[in-house]
Formats: structure tokens, sequence, C-alpha cells
């Protein structure tokens, strides 16, 4: 115990040499505009700079990974809040309220929330890591088929909980999700399903893509049907980007609920940032005593989904260090680098190159400093973009959406399928659907197809293999919680509102 | 007096035209899985290894997607210029092509070099009852629902194991994951009973001091140099021939000769360097250089296992 504290020690005095303190700021800073450039995905960043870590020492070099993999996730909260487009699908809750706040002219603010959650949800995962690595691997062991369908149908409660206006309209935007999902190669069979000989459509349809043309696409055709007369000219656009004693009070309780969800979630392969981000949203809404503001501007919301999937990141770190199994596609890359320095996953990590990986621990969680001051100087310049005209923002969107979908994989097929969503993003918003509902859908279906398939064919069609261990039953708990505690909670309330009068 | 000197400069110009080609820009390197991935991580470091050679930025673009189809019919529609290079896999490449309407062919590449040869290994977990070929084929026979992970339906994995199951005359369930890392967690998590994978995936598995996975064959005409214990699966009575996956560098057809025989040399340099035998030592990865004539050869036989084998297989 003694020995590790000793080597814990040592990684920060490492961690902090002038070149590692260097690469720290420099890879945060790239990794917060990657992120926030739509289509520029954290796991291209990673996978860009990659090369360039290979003549650095394997601390540095997993150091500047490290900083642009937790720049990148908190990066993406800054196009979400000012365009409503996700800069990374992980942020795509965020800019469900997010927007909302720059539309009250309160833009800087969100980005100061957004940026202190991150922080905090980045900074707690550290300590799993440092603490828990060895219990939550074991965890991420005990996730197989039947837990993954589990998991999915816990997702698509959360359906029920971005809907604020039409449960039944939220549900039928998440069927729709869902039937989309369908879309590609057939995960048991290997049976081209509705692609049109697309060879583009094989892997079903791209997450970033769709998220793209769902949020911002439709954005901009709403936005010009409007013909821009009245802009949002809605309030007066507000400076104050500081959070106030009692506002950080308030946002503890959804931090740190957020942080549990998105590092639980992070040591998940598969699973990843972007369903934490809506599940931290979710339950920051379901415990929240400020319910109203959800829909139009919470801060609660931000910080929700902020720091649920900056926790991911951490998270996601252990299984890929201790059992060389990537949490997700960033740690993929990760992994191929460590492996290309020869240092292979596993227990040798922690005992022959144990120096090395507690300075990587140590800088991560400078990193997580570097992200918190380089964002929020950011917040002030960034959120000045809100108060930019419409006919300057919208061509710049339109821009930036087709780049960034063409950037995914250099295909030009992703523009039109982004071009697609817009379309059907824009119907969504007239017919009163929900979009992040679909995003669910989208994300969740080939989770639970391939949990619920895989099972079955394991078992050879015996429903029971669903019901066979104790994870599995204590999933189904959550999901029927998760599915009637809006409904008790309500009936709760308003007894006690009854009470009262 | 401008007539002389232009003629005079094109008289120059023709004969330095004939001298070697070499690249005046940044060289495209496509790998058509996605960062990260085994592919990509040994495309990574051969070409940080390269550019010491070459000169110029080896730039590797990942296309990921419907199992290299995608990645492949962006490098044969590449311009044959020599800017425009890539990595296949056999016999993915091979078995994709022999497909009636695939998007490429196996004639519109040029072949460069092999880079990595990964022989197939059967694996089970170290805890299993199983600790020989003959005990799995027993089990097999015994419970024709033994399950095997594969990373995907008709997968290089899944043909393993069909090459194996069908000379061992067994049954068993195949089961799709997305790709060799998720099939070697189904394993490892008791999921599935045994799996086929390559050596190189399963090198630290197997090895130290608390092995998580056991070797019961491979897939070789001799058995493994860092394996002496393992046998092959030939010895045992089952398939005798090589099977396993090849990482090769190739060029889109209709490249001139000379700039082929450029790359062909420069490898061909880069693949015997101290150094960079080394480094592919440390990274774990098994460098076997072969060079473009062997290399049309090992495509041209897998190419007719395609046609022979694989067609037959399922």
């Amino acid at each position: 115990m003694l020995e590790t504290l000793g080597l814990m020690g040592a990684g920060f005095i490492h961690a902090l040499s002038p070149m590692n303190l260097l690469a720290m700021v420099a890879s945060t800073a790239l990794g917060i505009t990657i992120g926030c450039l739509p289509g520029l995905s954290a796991a291209m960043g990673v996978a860009l700079l990659l090369p360039v870590t290979f003549g650095m020492d394997p601390a540095t070099g997993l150091i500047v990974l490290g900083g642009i993999y937790c720049g990148a996730i908190f990066g993406g909260s800054i196009s979400a809040i000012l365009i409503h487009t996700p800069g990374t699908p992980a942020s795509a809750a965020t800019a469900i309220e997010g927007y909302q706040l720059t539309l009250k002219g309160q833009a800087a603010k969100a980005l100061s929330v957004a940026c202190y959650a991150s922080f905090c949800g980045g900074l707690l995962s550290c300590i799993s890591l440092y603490f828990f690595s060895p219990l939550l691997a074991e965890l991420a062991m005990q996730f197989k088929s039947p837990e993954y369908f589990w998991l999915s149908i816990f997702g698509l409660t959360i359906i029920a909980g971005v809907s604020s206006r039409s449960i039944l309209k939220g549900l039928m935007s998440g069927i729709l999700g869902l039937l989309i999902s369908t879309i590609g190669m057939d995960p048991m069979e290997g049976v081209e399903r509705f692609m049109f000989g697309q060879s583009t459509l094989y892997n079903g349809v791209n997450t970033t893509c769709a998220l793209i043309g769902l949020f911002s696409m439709s954005q901009v055709f709403i936005l010009a049907e409007k013909k821009i007369i009245e802009r949002a000219k809605a309030a007066k656009f507000k400076m104050q980007y500081g959070l106030s004693r009692q506002e950080i009070k308030r946002l503890m309780p959804t931090i740190t609920r957020s942080w549990l969800i998105g590092n639980i979630l992070g040591i998940l392969p598969g699973a990843g940032a972007t369903i934490a981000c809506f599940m931290g949203y979710n339950e920051a809404r379901r415990f929240s005593k400020h319910k109203e503001e959800f829909g139009t501007g919470s801060i609660e919301g931000v910080a929700g989904s902020e720091a649920a999937n900056n926790a991911v990141t951490g998270g996601s770190l252990i299984p890929t260090l201790t059992l060389g199994i990537p949490g997700e596609s960033v740690t993929a890359v990760l992994m191929g680098g460590l492996i290309i320095h020869g240092l292979q996953p596993g227990p040798e990590l922690f005992s022959t190159y144990a120096p090395m990986t507690y300075t990587f621990f140590a800088g991560f969680v400078l990193v997580q400093f570097a992200m918190l001051g380089i964002g929020l100087w950011g917040s002030k310049v960034f959120a000045q973009i809100s108060r930019l005209s419409d006919s300057i923002l919208i061509p710049s969107i339109v821009v930036l959406c087709v780049v960034g979908s063409y950037a995914i994989h250099n295909n030009f097929v992703e523009v039109i399928i982004m071009f697609i969503f817009g379309v059907i993003g824009y119907l969504v918003r007239k017919f009163d659907l929900n979009a992040a509902a679909i995003v669910l859908g989208l994300i969740l279906g080939p989770i639970g197809e391939n949990g619920l398939r895989r099972s079955l064919y394991l078992s050879d069609g015996d429903p029971m293999i669903l019901f066979s261990t104790p994870l599995c039953w204590m999933l189904i708990i959550l999901c029927v919680v998760g599915i009637f505690s809006p409904i008790i909670m309500g009936r709760f309330e308003k007894r006690m509102l009854d009470k009262n009068s | 007096m401008k007539k002389v000197l232009l003629s005079l400069a094109v008289a120059m110009a023709l004969p330095l035209s004939a001298q070697a080609w070499t690249p005046q820009n940044d060289i495209n390197v496509i790998v058509a899985y996605k960062a990260g991935s085994g592919t990509d991580t040994g495309a990574r470091l051969l070409s940080s290894q390269a550019e010491k050679f070459i000169g110029k930025t080896l730039i590797i673009n990942n296309l990921p997607g419907a199992d290299g189809k995608i990645g492949w019919t962006r490098l044969v529609q590449a311009k044959p210029d020599g800017y425009t290079i890539g990595f296949i896999n056999l016999p993915t490449f091979t078995t994709l092509a022999a497909q009636k309407g695939a998007p490429f062919k196996t004639a519109q590449i040029v072949p460069i070099a092999n880079h990595l040869t990964e022989t197939s290994v059967i694996v089970v977990r170290a805890d299993s009852k199983i600790d020989s070929l003959k005990g799995l084929v027993d089990a097999a026979k015994a419970n024709s629902k033994m399950r095997c992970s594969t990373n995907g339906v008709k997968a290089s994995n899944h043909t393993a194991a069909q090459l194996f199951a069908k000379s061992a005359g067994i049954q068993y369930k195949a089961v799709p994951y997305g790709g060799t890392a998720d099939q070697l967690l189904a394993l490892r998590q008791g999921e599935v009973d045994f799996s086929c994978a390559k050596i190189a995936d399963v090198a630290k598995l197997v090895t130290g001091d608390k092995p998580e996975l056991r070797i019961l064959g491979v897939f070789d005409k001799q058995r493994l140099k860092e394996f002496p214990n393992v046998p092959t699966l030939g010895e045992m009575g089952y398939y005798g021939e090589w099977y396993g996956s090849a990482r090769a560098l190739v060029a889109p057809a209709g490249m001139p000769a000379d700039v082929v025989k450029y790359y062909v040399d420069t490898f061909k340099k880069v693949m015997s360097d101290p150094e960079v035998i080394k480094a592919h030592q440390t990274a774990g990865l098994n460098l076997e250089y072969k060079n473009d004539k062997e290399l049309g050869e090992l495509i041209k036989a897998q190419e007719k296992f395609a046609r022979d084998v694989i067609s037959t297989l399922y």
C-alpha cells in the first residue's frame, strides 16, 4: 500500500516536468478545438496525433493522447451550446438545454457550467482509476450478452425522460430510431438489411452523421424558413460567466450522480459517452427540484450531461489498461499506441511499468485542470459567437455540417445521409416529435439487438438466459424503476400538493 | 532567343526524366480498417519506420467499413501516380474480390511487399477441462452445440473454425461478434467454449504467470518456435495446410514500373533494417517480408483458396 502511494507521488513529480506540462496544455487545447468542430471526433484526433507520439517518451505520449481525449469530450459542448450542433455525439444531450440557454442570452454561463461539470466528472473519474480499477475491471467482465440487452432497455427508458411534451410522441421517435438502427448488415446472419447496395451503409447509419443532420441541419432549415426577420433578440446577452456559490451547491448532487453514471458506463465496452450523457441528463431531470426549467434552459441539464460524458474518460481507461479491452473507440486507439511502444495492457502495466503508468495517471489528473483553465478562458471568447447575426451563423453552420459529415470517413455518401437526416429532423420539429429520442433509439438499437439475439442463440432459444445472473436482475429492477418512477413520483408530488392546499 | 532557350530546356528535361522516380510529395497510405485496430497498428508502425527511408511523410488514411470493401474500393480507384498505396488483408481481400459483383478485383492491384503474417490458432480458457485438440473433438462429438466465438459471419476466424470442424467431422455453433477483441472477450468471460484467433491476438493471454487462455493447436505445417509444445492441426490428423492472415502492401494497378520498383526496393530495405525488426518484435508483430513476386504468388494461392475451398466450406 505504502509502495503504491510512493509510486503515485512519484508519478505526480514526473508529470510536472516542463515537457509533460507543455504536452498537457497543448494537447488539451487541441482536443477542445477538435471536439468543438462537428464531425471531428475524439477518436480521430487521437489517431491523428498517434504518430507524433511515437518519438516521445511513452508517458508523455499517453498524456498527449489523454489530453486530446478529455479536451475533445468537453469541446463538443461548445458547439452544442452555441449552435445546437453537438461537436461530438457525447454532447448530444447538452445541446438540448445548452442551446436554450444561449437563446436566453446566457451562453457564457452555459459554457462555464459545462466546463466546470466536465472538470468535476473527469477529475472524479480519476479517483476510480487510482483506487477502484481492479473492482471495476471485474465488473466489466461480468457484462455479457444478456446484461447488454437489459442495459439497452434501461437506456430506452430515458426516452420518457427526454420527451418533455408528449411521451407518446417520444416513444414514436424512439421506435423510429430503433427502426433506422436496423439498416446495415445483420450482426448474426450477415444478411444485408435496407442497404440498397450501398457499401457505406454496411455498418448502419453513422451516428455522428445522423446527429449533425437531426440537430444542426434541421435547425438551419427552420431558421431559414422563418426568414430570419425577428432574430433571437430574445434576450440581452449576459456576459456573466462565473458560477455563484449557490449555483455550485445546487449542481453538486447532479454532478456527483452523473460522475457515477459516466464512470460505470465508461467501463463497459461499447456503451460509451453518448449513452452516458443522455443518462446523466435524464437522471438530472428526474431528481431535479427545478423540473420546470428543463426544456427551456436548465443548467442542471447541462451539468448532468457534461459531467457524465467526461466521467466516461477515466472509466474507459480501466478495462483498457487492466484487461486490454478498450472501453470505446478512443481508448482503442490509445491501446494501439501502447502496443506500439511495446506495452501490453495487463498486470505488467502496474508492476514492471508502474512508474510510467502512474505518471500517465497523474498527467490525466492535471489535464482536467488544464481543461478547466482553458475552457473557462475560452468560454469568454466562444460565448461571443452567440452574438453573431443569423446571416453569418447559418452559412457557417451549413459549412461545418457538410465538412464535418465528410470528415468522418472521407465519404461523400455520408454528407448525403446527413442532409436526409436534416430533412427528417425538420419534419420531426414540425410534428413535435423528439430528435434526441431518435438518436437514443439509433444508438441503443444495435446494442439491444446484439444482446438479445446473441443471448438467444447461445441458449438455443431459451429466454431464461436473460434472467440468469444477479447482474441481469439488478438491471431489470433499474428498468422497472426507470419506467415507473416518473409516474410514482408524479403521484407522490400531487398528493403532497393536495395535502398542502 | 527565347525559342532557343526553350528548346534547350526541353532537350535537357528529356534525359532527366529517365532518372529513377522518387516521391516529391507526401504519400497517402490507405488502411481499410479503423484506427486502433490490428491492421491499423501494424500499418502505422511500418509507415513511421519507412518515413526515415523515404524522406516524405506517409499519411495513414483510415477508410473503414464493409469489412474492408470501402477502403479497398477507394484503393483500386486511386490514381496510380505513385502517391497512393495501401494495405490489404489476405485472405479477406481475395475472398471479397471473388464474390459476384465485387467492387474490386485482384487484377486491379499490383503487389509491393508482404508485411506481417499471423497464423491462426485454436484457444480455450486456461481453466477449461479441455486440454488437447482431441479433447476438443471428443467434447464436440458428445455435444454438437459447443460454442465458438468468431470475429464475424464468414470472417477469417470463422473460416478457421470451419476448416477445423470439417476436417475433424464435428458440428459446433459459431457465434459471431463484432471483431477479434470482442470474440476473445466472450471467451474470457466464459460465454463461449473455444475460439480461433491469430497468434498475435492471444500471445499475451497465453503466457506469463497466470495465463487466461490456452492454445490447443496451430494452423501451420510446422510447430511455432515460440510454442514448441503446441501441436499443429496436421499432426493430429486435421486440416494440414497453413491458415492465417497476411497483411501486405500493394498499389493500384497501372502504376508505372519504375514507381513500383521504387517501392519494392524501399520496403525491402525498410523491412531488412535491424531497428525496424526490433520495433516489430517490441510490438509483438510477426514481421515476415516477402518481395513483390512472392506476394504475387501468395495472392494467387489465396485466390485459388477462396475459389476452391471457401466456396465449399459453409
